[in-house]
């Protein structure tokens, strides 16, 4: 921690920019199919089928496998050369076929396309036609959904590539039917933590709600029968009754609410976009409007949680977190909510880093129009960015960190440059056990708040600096 | 025996062809699975591209380059903090990756531009690095961008920077074996001979084939200085651009890596008449028996035997510690293809360790012939193997530990099976005397894991029934392990502990 510093005065302006190269250096997300493919392994009895090169799906498994520490599976069309050049629509039949015989239980295949078989202009639309009849031919008492996923890697990045797959599922697979009291949740691109916490908020207002995509159990157990339960926990009926729920609310703007747009505008579910619940506040916003919207209430115990929170955290802000200069990289959901948080705990995000070429999204967010008016220091808010943005305002001098908060591809920056580091997002590899661990909610920013404290003050003693002032607290 | 057709292969009977048991007195050529072959859609191989056969295992590996893969944001995050090649410039190859971020209307109208930014872009924002390697993928490939051209022009805007394109999209050829073949020839056709090399000793050889996974290259490297022989290339591992122009003024090509660097020799004999000397770097005996071809080469055979002796008198008494407990533990190696026959001689001889079932990713026939040769009867050899037959292999040879990589590692956990990072390495180097001793050392410790044997426990049994296990649990005491690391001993001093 540095010395004891005044509050200063600045002048308090946001920028707003895009980075000004056209190449990237150390990019912040991968492209859209590997946001796909994390979304098609959310679904239970579903393998996503990548058309495209062997690595397009190779790369991502192992970078599921780095973060959640399991094994998930996704399956490839192998595209080769011929297929380059005459099209590849017969090896997504193969692989269809393939996957089915192989895989009796297996319900949904979301069929993504990669920037080579775009580019191709392969039909998915029609191949899957042919698929489904000759599924029906050779399988007639099984209905295995196939999911058509456009993912061009050109486009987005894995944050639309996510949001498209999650569309596209629930387009195929939704169907409208008797109308049920419970509710659809689309909580974005979260860890297994997040889930668990959002079902308990759910079980305490007694709300019955179903998770698209549940991902709990990306978090399973070693058993004694030696049974794998590392799978999605959303089901082929879930989806199927998304059609007929009572509301949908939609945590994310930018992973999964346009399935979300898509019930609304087909089956009239009532469409509710929250602001994605980091921090106090926009937890108490999501949770005000869950119960306006289902008529129930907000029970003690989570008055009671979110007092707990506020009790951890209030020790910490004002005493060691004020003023304190943080640079936030990752989703878009994720940055500017860690941004609203840092700002309830008094920490100074001064760089915000979101990536890919949907800026002029971005732009129009009213999160990022709030905080422009909320900021007392001057913020910078770059789109289109990539890790190299936060380096080089390191490593030249301009910009003085205390903090970085983003996902272990930006590790070096931290590690290099002698900055604290608190892993949040995707992926957080180097860092043992954090998909389990909670960012959302009330007990998600209490935890956080923690992990930030306490890698401040890891620092502080590594790097024998005040590392005294510990000595009572 | 003949091929075997798995009961999970029912539906693609063609996969008997590529699944071998080695049985008594037969011919093995009559039964080579077929391998480098396309394969199977929607069967969940383990395969790779091209592509990251050039970037991700050979190119990316150089010290002082910048990787510049023309392509969308993908290719270059996907083969980006995968590796554990470190460098002796503080890892600059493992920090950083460069793409052109490829968008929709560089599809449309060319991306020729766009790389071109990139790359002055690159050299501005890093102006100590004058070298890079120019990637394309799958859809720049697609739309027919000339990146030689774009890369002529920015050397002779730039004339203090070198440049080499690889040009193998993901698509192309079977696996990654492939973008290994790409980026050798262009290599040897476009870059050796380009520059001259400072000869400081009597004995120069480049080392094919190594790529430092955790410092293997560099605790070679130690060796070699011993003996007094120059590496003009280490062909990639801890190399910079500039020592690979320079193979061509070797006396010897040591290979190690057959198949990824197994081209270049070839073309280094062809073209420059240099001699080609394949070696097994893994393995303790297989090393001492490279060491000792390598000094017959130069004819400094005494210097060989003292370096042997040194290192025999340090590790060899840790190898056997290791070798006496190991005896008879079931291993199954699933990598890429070379490490199959690298190991499963090696393993078998220095350690006493049975190598049960072996899945080769891109290995070739000969990678195929070699690890027939050298492996066991009774166990299995496949090629490409994908996930439900690695649960069928499993059932059938039941292996104590599996070399492979960490995403196949998390899915043998939940069968109770330890892995060991076929690829990356738990705790290496693996290479050299030395590092066969961190194999065999991290062999035992996840083959003696006390929690293998409790995760096999219901708690809701009663406790006779269970009690078995939790003593298989306890007679494996884990103080004998923490005490033993080969890494920091001096002497026998930690093995005189474990061992008292």
């Amino acid at each position: 921690m540095t010395a004891c510093e005044t509050a200063e005065i600045p002048l308090a302006e946001v920028k707003f920019e895009p980075k000004d190269r056209a190449g990237v250096i150390n990019p912040m997300y991968d492209c859209q199919p590997a946001g796909a493919q994390f979304a098609g392994i959310g679904v239970t009895d579903s393998i996503p089928l990548v058309h495209g090169g062997q690595g397009c799906s190779m790369f991502v498994r192992l970078l599921f496998a780095q973060h959640f520490k399991e094994n998930f599976d996704i399956a490839s069309t192998s595209l080769h050369e011929e297929s380059a050049v005459f099209g590849g629509t017969k090896r997504v039949e193969e692989g269809v076929m393939v996957l089915a015989k192989r895989y009796p239980n297996l319900r949904v295949i979301p069929i993504i396309t990669t920037c080579s078989t775009e580019v191709i202009g392969d039909d998915i639309e029609g191949t899957i036609n042919v698929c489904n009849r000759a599924l029906k031919k050779e399988f007639p008492d099984r209905k295995i959904y196939l999911a058509p996923v456009h993912t061009p890697s050109f486009k987005g990045s894995q944050v639309s590539g996510y949001d498209e797959c999650v569309a596209s599922i629930v387009k195929t697979i939704a169907k409208k039917g008797k109308p049920h009291d419970g509710v659809n949740l689309f909580p974005g691109w979260v860890n297994p933590g997040d889930i668990s916490l959002l079902k308990h908020y759910m079980k305490e207002m007694d709300v019955e709600a179903t998770f698209f995509m549940d991902t709990e159990s990306f978090d399973s157990p070693m058993l004694p029968d030696k049974s794998i339960q590392t799978h999605g926990n959303t089901t082929v009926e879930h989806i199927q009754d998304s059609a007929n729920a009572k509301a949908t609310f939609a945590l994310a703007r930018y992973e999964g609410a346009s399935a979300g747009e898509y019930l609304r505008d087909q089956f009239e579910v009532p469409h509710y976009l929250v602001n994605t619940p980091y921090g106090i506040k926009n937890t108490d916003d999501m949770l005000r409007k869950i119960s306006e919207v289902t008529g129930k209430a907000i029970p003690e115990s989570l008055v009671h949680e979110r007092g707990l929170a506020l009790d951890a955290l209030a020790d910490l802000a004002h005493m060691f977190f004020a003023n304190k200069k943080v640079a936030i990289y990752g989703h878009p959901d994720l940055v500017i909510g860690l941004a609203e948080f840092c700002l309830e705990v008094e920490l100074e995000p001064v760089l915000l880093l979101i990536g890919d070429d949907q800026g002029s999204k971005y732009k129009k967010d009213p999160r990022i129009k709030a905080l422009k008016e909320r900021v007392h220091f001057p913020m910078e808010i770059i789109h289109n960015a990539d890790l190299w943005e936060l380096e080089k305002r390191i490593t030249s001098g301009e910009l003085k960190l205390d903090l970085i908060m983003g996902h272990s591809k930006g590790r070096y920056i931290a590690i290099y440059n002698n900055i604290p580091m608190v892993r949040v997002g995707f992926p957080t590899f180097d860092r043992a056990g954090l998909y389990r661990k909670p960012t959302v909610g009330y007990r998600g920013a209490m935890e956080l708040g923690e992990a930030i404290a306490n890698a401040l003050f890891a620092h502080m003693e590594y790097n024998k600096d005040k590392e005294w002032i510990l000595n009572t607290w | 025996m003949p091929m075997v057709l798995l009961s999970c292969d029912s539906a693609i009977p063609e996969r008997q062809k590529h699944i071998y048991l080695k049985a008594p007195d037969e011919d093995t050529r009559e039964y080579l699975p077929v391998s480098n072959a396309a394969t199977i859609p929607g069967t969940l191989s383990e395969r790779g591209c091209a592509f990251c056969g050039a970037k991700l295992v050979i190119g990316g590996v150089l010290k002082d380059t910048i990787q510049m893969i023309h392509g969308p944001i993908g290719c270059a995050y996907d083969t980006w903090h995968t590796k554990r090649y470190p460098t002796d410039n503080g890892h600059f190859n493992m920090k950083y990756v460069w793409s052109t971020d490829m968008k929709e209307s560089h599809i449309v109208f060319g991306g020729e531009k766009r790389l071109e930014k990139s790359m002055h872009e690159a050299f501005d924002e890093m102006p100590d690095i004058k070298r890079m390697i120019v990637y394309t993928t799958c859809p720049t490939a697609l739309i027919g961008d000339d990146v030689k051209a774009v890369a002529k022009k920015v050397m002779q805007d730039r004339p203090d920077v070198d440049i080499f394109t690889v040009e193998c999209p993901g698509f192309s050829g079977v696996s990654q074996s492939k973008g290994h073949h790409v980026l050798n020839i262009g290599w040897i056709n476009e870059k050796v001979g380009t520059l001259d090399a400072e000869i400081t000793s009597d004995y120069t050889m480049n080392f094919i084939g190594d790529f430092n996974i955790q410092g293997d290259t560099q605790l070679l490297q130690t060796y070699w200085d011993r003996l007094g022989i120059q590496v003009i290339g280490h062909f990639t591992g801890n190399a910079s651009y500039d020592d690979l122009r320079k193979m061509h003024k070797a006396q010897l090509n040591v290979v190690n890596c057959a198949r990824s660097s197994g081209y270049i020799a070839n073309e280094l004999k062809k073209q420059y008449g240099i001699p080609r000397l394949d070696i097994d770097s893994w393995g303790f005996s297989y090393m001492a028996e490279g060491i000792r071809k390598i000094c017959a080469f130069f004819g400094i055979e005494e210097r060989g035997e003292k370096l042997i002796e040194e290192e025999f008198a340090i590790w060899k008494p840790k190898l056997d510690w290791y070798k006496e407990r190991l005896q008879g533990t079931r291993m199954a190696i699933w990598t890429g293809g070379p490490r199959l026959w690298h190991w499963t001689k090696s393993v078998e001889d220095d350690l006493g360790v049975q190598v049960v079932a072996m899945s080769s990713k891109f290995g070739h026939e000969e990678d195929f012939e070699k690890v027939i040769a050298r492996g066991q009867e009774g166990t299995y050899y496949i090629d490409d193997g994908n996930e439900l037959e690695f649960f069928e292999i499993i059932d059938l040879v039941k292996p104590d530990v599996i070399f492979t990589g960490p995403r196949v590692g998390e899915l043998v956990k939940k069968l109770h099976i330890p892995y060991v990072n076929g690829h990356a390495y738990h705790n290496g180097p693996y290479m050299g005397f030395e590092g066969f001793v961190n194999l065999a050392r991290d062999m035992y410790n996840a083959v003696h894991n006390p929690l293998k044997h409790l995760a096999g426990i219901d708690i809701r049994v009663a406790e006779s029934n269970t009690a078995d296990q939790y003593a298989r649990a306890e007679a494996n005491p884990v103080y004998q392990r923490f005490f033993d690391n080969p890494n920091q001993a001096s002497g026998n001093d930690s093995l005189m502990r474990v061992a008292g």
